[in-house]
């Protein structure tokens, strides 16, 4: 099928934006490009660590490489990450901090000298850029706890005990190391169809619906309390979330409920069983085997769309979340780029086979 | 019943009701109950049984042998004497220039000292001789160091608490119940062994059936075995040359009468029967009195030493003495009154006589109740009375010459000569070698001390309950590997190492007690009292009556009881009501109709609820009073509500698992059932939903953990310490992870585990890692080495020097890291071939020297001590230590560290005995994920599952999923679900599905590389893992070209010597097969040893060659005619010339090829 194109325009929905959080939808694509967002987003949206640690005292408990390597982990803003240079590409400086392209001093210089044990904090890193710093984490977290945020402890201190230290921060990916990651968490779902037989569904005593119901771990489905539409042969008993009542033995209606609570003439309902979170539902079956379990496939059917994904982003501070999936389509384009500069080299690359294919992908 | 339905169904409601709260009760008891576990261990330590025994020994064994042992007087002059008043031990401390310094333990181990406090004794002695005597008195004397056992009575140690040991730079969490000897900790192993002064009826090596009593008492240690052979009985003693009939043994103890003979085995015509042959035998010797049968015994053909006493003693003397002293030494004789001794002879043919008859009645070795356990108490006290024997010996020795001597300047102080090293000097020596050797009790035994095990803090707890076993290692015997029904309780049933020692070597369980030995006089003057008629009082046709019990106290035959099941019940009253001491057992037993009570020290006990009519005698109320902090465990022993039973008492219980199980029948109560493991295997959560080998495994795994040692961890300086750079305790714990600290110093990490197959890089174990997750921090571990330097003094006042490093020169870029004081500098990066410490020695060492401090710089060779570290690893000198050992040299110790990411082949486990490799380690982004987005750290094969039955790590899985997101640890105590200490399967997946999990522990899970979600659904949670000290950084090696051995000029063996890798026999056969001859010459030679040689052809010898004349000589013919120069390997060369040497002529015969 030459010439046919199977070009797509996949449209992107926010749902929900927040600093270091955000929900959107994914639309009219696959998973391929789902997953390559996903991937790019942990592994290759360069943010800025701290990657040299010149430690000049260190008198505390932890030893030097274990400080390194906490404040490696250490979050820093990296707004300034996708301008910045890679320290290896730089070619103004080696690397050694005081370069303005590819890297950021820092400085730690703390000492004990209360009774008191002295957290080192994130906060006590003194940067040479102020616009990569450590991650402030205070206005997210105030709204619960009001006990002052003091940031990431790096070390502990006694009396008498000191740290000072130099450190260089770089910029990197987080193919290289989990510290140049900006995701905290980078997920997606497939947005699932479900569809409820309400024929079948009617069939299904109240009891049986709310098992139903429960069969799922998560609240996907629900029984409707606003549907009380009276009809001719259902009622709605007054409150369908309080336990079900003794039902009347002997009746034509397996479904007629006594309602002792106000009293009333029993009365028929017509409970409906709705989706009340179709998100929620996390592909485990648990409601498709209840349903067959009660002799009842088909009841309730749920497919996964093919071509519709729910990410959840979450960032660990060092770029907004908008920011992150931002970057990280830019990311792919520039990759996508690469390989579409390197066509010319084809020819170069056939004698290679597939292992030419291999290095361009790098 | 008139009830309506209606009214019948709220009646069952609210019995229903009723039937819930008394089942809640129930549990609520057996929670409770639970809370003296802790209380017993607050009380009595993880290593209680070492501290007892020492203390023991502290307090009364030492008195008790310096007791008996308090005189030495001169055998030439009875007049000179000197005697022990009272001996006791002192504070820890040692004497260092004269000045008494105070010890602690992490002094000593930080300065290679010896944990020790000197032994004081009082003494009364006499001064000057011949007459002209007086005695005086002398206070705290010191004879010697005693090592002292960390947090015993008298360690410095005892009773402090968490600040003050923190003070002393000492861990909260050790347990003590070792030593400090030269700076290296070191425990006594308890030993294992048969119970002595005990009838023991089995059989010997041709199958006849034998009693034997190893009896030991203070003065003599002997084995008397009586047994059947031929249908004759005979008596076995070392002391005679052949068995002994035992009817002339009986009559030499004046038995003379053989009617009485057969009266005290017993009237029923079997037994007499059995005896008849011994009877004639006996007849046919013609022996019928006490002086013959004596004086046979004394012929030479019977009595294996000669008499070396000179002077004329009286006929049959020896042969008395022997029967007095050394046959059955355990039985008392006063005033030559054999009754006893010929009653127990009687009893020991009767016992051996049953097993004849009845096979059953044949005692079982393994049985737990016939072994003793031997502690370090016990042991040290063996090796100070023989060291304090010896030294007194010696004492009076000394002075018997000095007083021979004629002419003698001062006057004679007998107290000078009381050497006090040589009780220093053994005990230290002993310890530190562990080789016991005491002559006195002929007892050689070898490794009985071992370093205690710091690689985990679980290894060395574990150490301390290790039971090294009686036997050697290498018997193929299945019978005491076996597991034996009586261990229940006391020993643990999972750990045990695998391979030769299996089985053999054991571990006690969490609550056992081993007892020390308690003063049996007033428990014997009590058993008179309670109506036990003595065996003097009785005939020998009384003796087995059927009516009656013997009464046997240690072993020792009291009389009897008409009522012993009264008898017993009044002796247990007592002991519950703490007039008799309560590690006393009292045991009917009613096959063999006799009641033993012991109070011997080394039997292995654990405490019991008691119960009447199966009602448990501790009530809420009890407990509520234990909770306020009003009781203790102590006061529930002295209140009878619980008791130590040992392993003959458990026979005449009942004990019910939980009170509700209880039955009118029901004795006791158990207290917690996962007491019944030990400390290593309480760390495996539901270890009885695994298969049991698993368990096995782990025990043994679990002390190569890598994690916290101790809270002091960092200020000591083991010789190789491994640690965890985050470790967290586990999720899902167990009761006796809390109780013994494991949460405080865990060895492993909570690692998310998905169950499934990836990459192919998972097979055989593998595991596959999450990069990030190493990232951030996963398996990382330290790993810190220790070297040390002396800068030693020499004889003739000579010392090394540690100089100024070369800053410039050919040295200079190794001795970078080398501060100016010529040691290495702490926070230096240390790499291969660095010195670390810059250290000289004098050429001249032995001869004196005119200035041996102002040596010139010649005088000096060099002495550095460089790092051997793997290429390419940055270790780091952590701490530099400086301090002088013993001989007052200088020493230097440094620390040397190393952190280590997980790579390619370390080694995992999880706490079920399932090890694997890491196989492979993959990125994050394409590592699985669920769409809450949770990626696992560590991706195990599922094929670990079916053939290995670990069900309880799947438990543990669910568990800790379900303790992550309720944020509560959850608990897997053995068997604990019953009494709420383990959470069951049920509560678990309730849990999960309240926090929208599947109730199995599956999730729905996204391919990483794809985004595609897997077709499976996936097991996956947190499961702790441990990572093991197995390395691949340690263990890997390779080599092209390198050291050769220089003898044979073959490459070295062995990684440390950069050796190569052999192609062994069966690779050699391999290649024969497969006809690779090219391969094995290769191999074989030129890659090995090859070596050129001149052969003459005509005597076949080798010759050499000649550089001057440029051809190769034959040295035999003298010329070099008929020279060959061929190529061979040099050891086959080595092979002819050891051969020459041996005058065998191996000759070669060329041919041309």
């Amino acid at each position: 099928m030459e010439g046919v194109s199977y070009q797509r325009f996949p449209k992107i929905k926010v749902r929900e934006v927040k600093d270091d959080f955000m929900k959107f939808e994914l639309r009219d694509t696959d998973a391929s490009i789902a997953n390559a967002l996903r991937r790019i987003m942990i592994a290759e949206v360069p943010t800025i660590a701290i990657d040299l640690v010149e430690i000049e005292v260190n008198s505390s408990v932890l030893n030097d490489e274990f400080i390194s390597h906490r404040l490696g982990l250490v979050p820093l803003t990296s707004e300034r990450a996708m301008s910045m240079r890679f320290s290896r590409d730089c070619d103004a400086c080696d690397g050694d901090g005081q370069c303005e392209y590819c890297s950021v001093e820092f400085y730690l210089r703390v000492k004990c000298l209360s009774d008191q044990t002295l957290d080192v904090t994130s906060k006590d890193l003194l940067s040479s850029d102020h616009t990569v710093v450590p991650v402030d984490y205070s206005d997210a977290s105030s709204s619960f706890d009001n006990t002052p945020n003091k940031g990431i402890i790096i070390v502990k201190l006694r009396r008498g005990q000191e740290l000072r230290l130099r450190a260089i921060a770089r910029k990197g990916i987080g193919k290289d190391h989990a510290k140049w990651s900006p995701a905290a968490t980078v997920t997606f779902m497939y947005e699932p169809e479900i569809y409820i037989n309400e024929d079948m569904m009617e069939s299904l005593t109240l009891e049986e619906k709310t098992e139903l119901v429960e069969s799922s771990p998560t609240k996907v489905f629900g029984i409707d309390p606003e549907n009380k539409q009276v009809t001719g042969k259902c009622m709605i008993v007054g409150n369908p979330s309080a336990p079900p009542g003794i039902p009347l033995c002997g009746s034509r209606w397996p479904n007629m409920i006594w309602d002792y609570a106000s009293g009333e003439i029993p009365c028929l309902f017509f409970e409906k069983v709705i989706v009340v979170d179709p998100e929620a539902y996390t592909y485990d079956d648990e409601v498709l085997k209840k349903a067959e379990a009660m002799g009842k496939p088909g009841v309730v059917e749920i497919h996964a769309k093919e071509d519709s994904f729910i990410f959840t982003v979450e960032t660990t501070g060092a770029v907004k979340a908008s920011q992150l999936v931002l970057n990280a389509i830019e990311v792919l384009k520039q990759k996508l780029d690469a390989v579409r500069l390197s066509d010319d080299t084809v020819e170069a690359d056939d004698q290679f086979g597939e292992l030419g294919a291999h290095m361009r992908g790098g | 019943m008139g009830y309506d339905s209606t009214m019948s169904n709220t009646t069952e409601d609210s019995n229903q009701g009723i039937d819930k709260q008394h089942l809640a009760s129930h549990i609520k008891n057996l929670v409770d109950k639970y809370q003296l576990v802790p209380e017993f261990l607050k009380v009595r330590g993880l290593v209680k049984q070492h501290l007892d025994s020492f203390n023991y020994f502290v307090r009364t064994e030492i008195k008790k042998i310096v007791r008996a042992n308090q005189e030495i007087r001169s055998t030439l002059d009875p007049n000179i004497y000197l005697r022990y008043r009272d001996v006791h031990i002192g504070e820890p401390s040692m004497v260092f220039d004269a000045v008494t310094e105070k010890l602690c333990p992490q002094k000593c181990r930080l300065s290679d000292r010896t944990y020790a406090a000197p032994i004081y004794v009082t003494i009364d002695y006499t001064t000057g001789s011949h007459g002209q005597t007086s005695v005086s008195t002398k206070k705290n004397v010191i004879i010697g160091r005693m090592p002292i056992m960390l947090r015993s009575s008298c360690c410095v140690l005892y009773g402090k608490d968490e600040d003050e040991l923190a003070r002393l730079g000492e861990c909260p969490l050790d347990p003590g119940g070792y030593f400090v000897i030269k700076g290296t900790e070191k425990v006594i192993l308890i030993q294992e062994q048969l119970s002595k002064n005990r009838i023991i009826i089995d059989t010997d090596k041709k199958g006849s059936v034998q009693a034997s009593v190893t009896s030991s008492t203070e003065k003599t240690k002997s084995k008397t075995i009586i047994k059947m052979e031929k249908e004759k009985v005979y008596l076995e003693l070392n002391m005679f040359k052949t068995k002994v009939p035992i009817m002339v043994v009986m009559k030499a103890m004046g038995m003379e009468s053989d009617q009485e003979v057969v009266q005290m085995i017993g009237r029923d015509p079997r037994f007499s029967a059995l005896l008849l042959p011994s009877i004639e035998e006996c007849a046919d010797l013609k022996l019928y009195t006490q002086q013959q049968a004596l004086e046979f015994l004394e012929s030479d053909k019977m009595l294996k030493m000669p008499s070396y006493s000179t002077g004329p003693i009286e006929k049959g003397a020896r042969a008395l003495s022997i029967l007095r002293d050394i046959f059955l030494a355990n039985v008392p004789v006063h005033q030559h009154n054999f009754r006893k001794k010929c009653i127990y002879v009687a009893v020991m043919m009767r016992r051996m006589m049953e097993a004849i008859l009845n096979k059953d009645a044949m005692d079982d070795k393994d049985y737990v109740g016939n072994k003793r356990l031997e502690l370090s108490g016990q042991l040290l006290s063996l090796l100070f009375e023989d060291l304090f024997k010896t030294m007194n010996d010696e004492a009076r020795r000394t002075i018997d010459t000095l007083l021979a001597r004629p002419s003698r300047s001062s006057r004679l102080d007998i107290s000078q000569y009381i050497i006090k090293d040589s009780i220093t000097m053994g005990l230290e020596r002993t310890l530190s070698t562990g080789n016991w050797d005491v002559k006195r009790f002929r007892m050689h035994r070898k490794g009985m001390t071992q370093v205690v095990a710091r690689l985990s803090y679980i290894g060395s707890l574990g150490h301390m309950t290790k039971i090294s076993p009686q036997f050697e290692k290498s018997r193929k015997v299945s019978g005491p590997r076996a597991l034996q029904p009586s261990q229940f309780g006391m020993l643990c049933p999972c750990d045990t190492p695998e391979g030769e020692a299996c089985g053999l070597v054991k571990n006690l369980a969490l609550m056992t007690h081993v007892t020390t030995d308690e003063d049996e006089r007033p428990i014997m003057s009590l058993c008179y009292c309670l109506g036990v008629e003595d065996l003097e009082q009785l005939s020998p046709e009384e003796l087995h009556m059927p009516t009656s019990y013997l009464i046997t106290l240690n072993g020792l035959i009291l009389g009897k009881h008409k009522s012993p099941q009264r008898f017993a019940n009044a002796m247990r009253r007592l002991r519950r009501a703490g007039k008799v001491g309560e590690f006393v057992s009292i045991f009917v037993n009613e096959k063999q109709r006799c009641v033993y009570i012991a109070s011997d020290g080394g039997r292995v006990c654990r405490p019991l609820v008691i119960a009447d009519k199966g009602v448990s005698r501790i009530k809420e109320h009890h407990m509520r009073e234990l909770r306020d902090g009003l009781r203790d465990f102590d006061s529930f022993l002295k209140d009878g509500l619980i008791e130590y039973l040992d392993v003959n008492e458990e026979n005449n219980t009942l004990i019910a698992l939980y009170e509700k199980e209880a039955t009118p029948e029901t004795t006791h109560i158990e207290i917690e059932p996962f007491t019944i493991l030990g400390v290593c295997a309480g760390l495996i959560p539901y270890p009885h939903h695994n298969q049991s080998p698993r368990n096995t495994y782990q025990c043994a795994m679990g002390k190569q953990a890598m994690g916290n040692i101790a809270y002091n961890q960092l200020n000591r300086m083991d010789g190789l310490l491994y640690l965890l750079v985050y470790p967290q305790r586990p999720l899902l714990t167990t009761r006796t992870i809390e109780l013994v600290g494991y949460d405080k110093l865990g060895a492993g990490q909570n690692a998310t585990v998905a169950v499934m197959s990836y990459s192919g890089y998972d097979i055989e174990d593998a595991i596959v890692m999450n990069k990030s997750s190493l990232d951030r921090g996963f398996g990382r571990c330290i790993v810190m080495k220790k070297y040390s330097a002396i800068c030693q003094k020499y004889e003739n006042g000579t010392s090394d020097r540690i100089i100024k490093p070369q800053r410039q020169g050919p040295e200079a870029d190794r001795m970078q890291i080398l501060d100016d004081d010529g040691m290495a500098a702490p926070g230096e990066t240390i790499r291969n071939h660095d010195i670390y410490i810059n250290k000289e020695s004098p050429t001249v060492t032995r001869t004196p020297v005119t200035s041996p401090m102002g040596l010139p710089d010649s005088a000096y060779k060099s002495s550095k001590q460089t790092y051997k570290g793997p290429e390419g690893e940055t270790a780091v000198v952590d701490r530099v230590a400086l301090y002088s050992d013993r001989n007052n040299n200088l020493s230097i110790k440094f620390m040397i560290r190393h952190t280590r990411r997980p790579e390619l082949g370390d080694k995992f486990s999880s706490r079920h005995g399932q090890k694997g490799v890491c196989g492979t380690i993959v990125q994050q982004e394409d590592f699985p994920f669920s769409e809450r987005g949770i990626c696992p750290d560590l991706i195990m094969n599922p094929h670990g599952f079916p053939s290995r039955m670990t069900v309880g790590k799947m438990i543990e899985l669910l568990g800790s999923k379900a303790g992550v997101s309720c944020g509560r640890f959850h608990y897997g105590s053995a068997f604990g679900e019953p009494s709420g200490h383990a959470d069951t399967v049920d509560a678990i997946s309730e849990t999960l599905v309240k926090h929208g999990f599947s109730y199995n522990g599956k999730d729905f899970i996204y391919s990483g590389i794809t985004g595609m979600p897997l077709q499976a659904y996936i097991f996956m949670g947190p499961i702790y893992y441990q990572k093991l000290k197995h390395m691949v950084v340690d263990k890997m090696h390779a080599r092209g070209s390198g050291p050769r051995v220089m003898m044979t000029r073959q490459p070295t063996e062995g990684r440390s010597r950069n050796g190569g890798l052999r192609v062994g026999e069966m690779e050699r056969d391999c290649l024969i097969a497969y006809g690779a001859s090219m391969l094995i010459y290769e191999r074989l030679m030129i890659s090995s040893d090859p070596f050129e040689v001149q052969v003459c052809r005509k005597c076949g010898l080798l010759g050499y060659y000649n550089y001057k004349l440029k051809t190769g000589i034959c040295s035999m013919c003298k010329n070099g005619e008929n020279i060959s120069t061929m190529k061979l390997p040099y050891a086959c060369k080595l092979l002819f010339q050891e051969l020459q040497s041996m005058n065998i002529v191996p000759r070669l015969k060329l041919a041309e090829a």
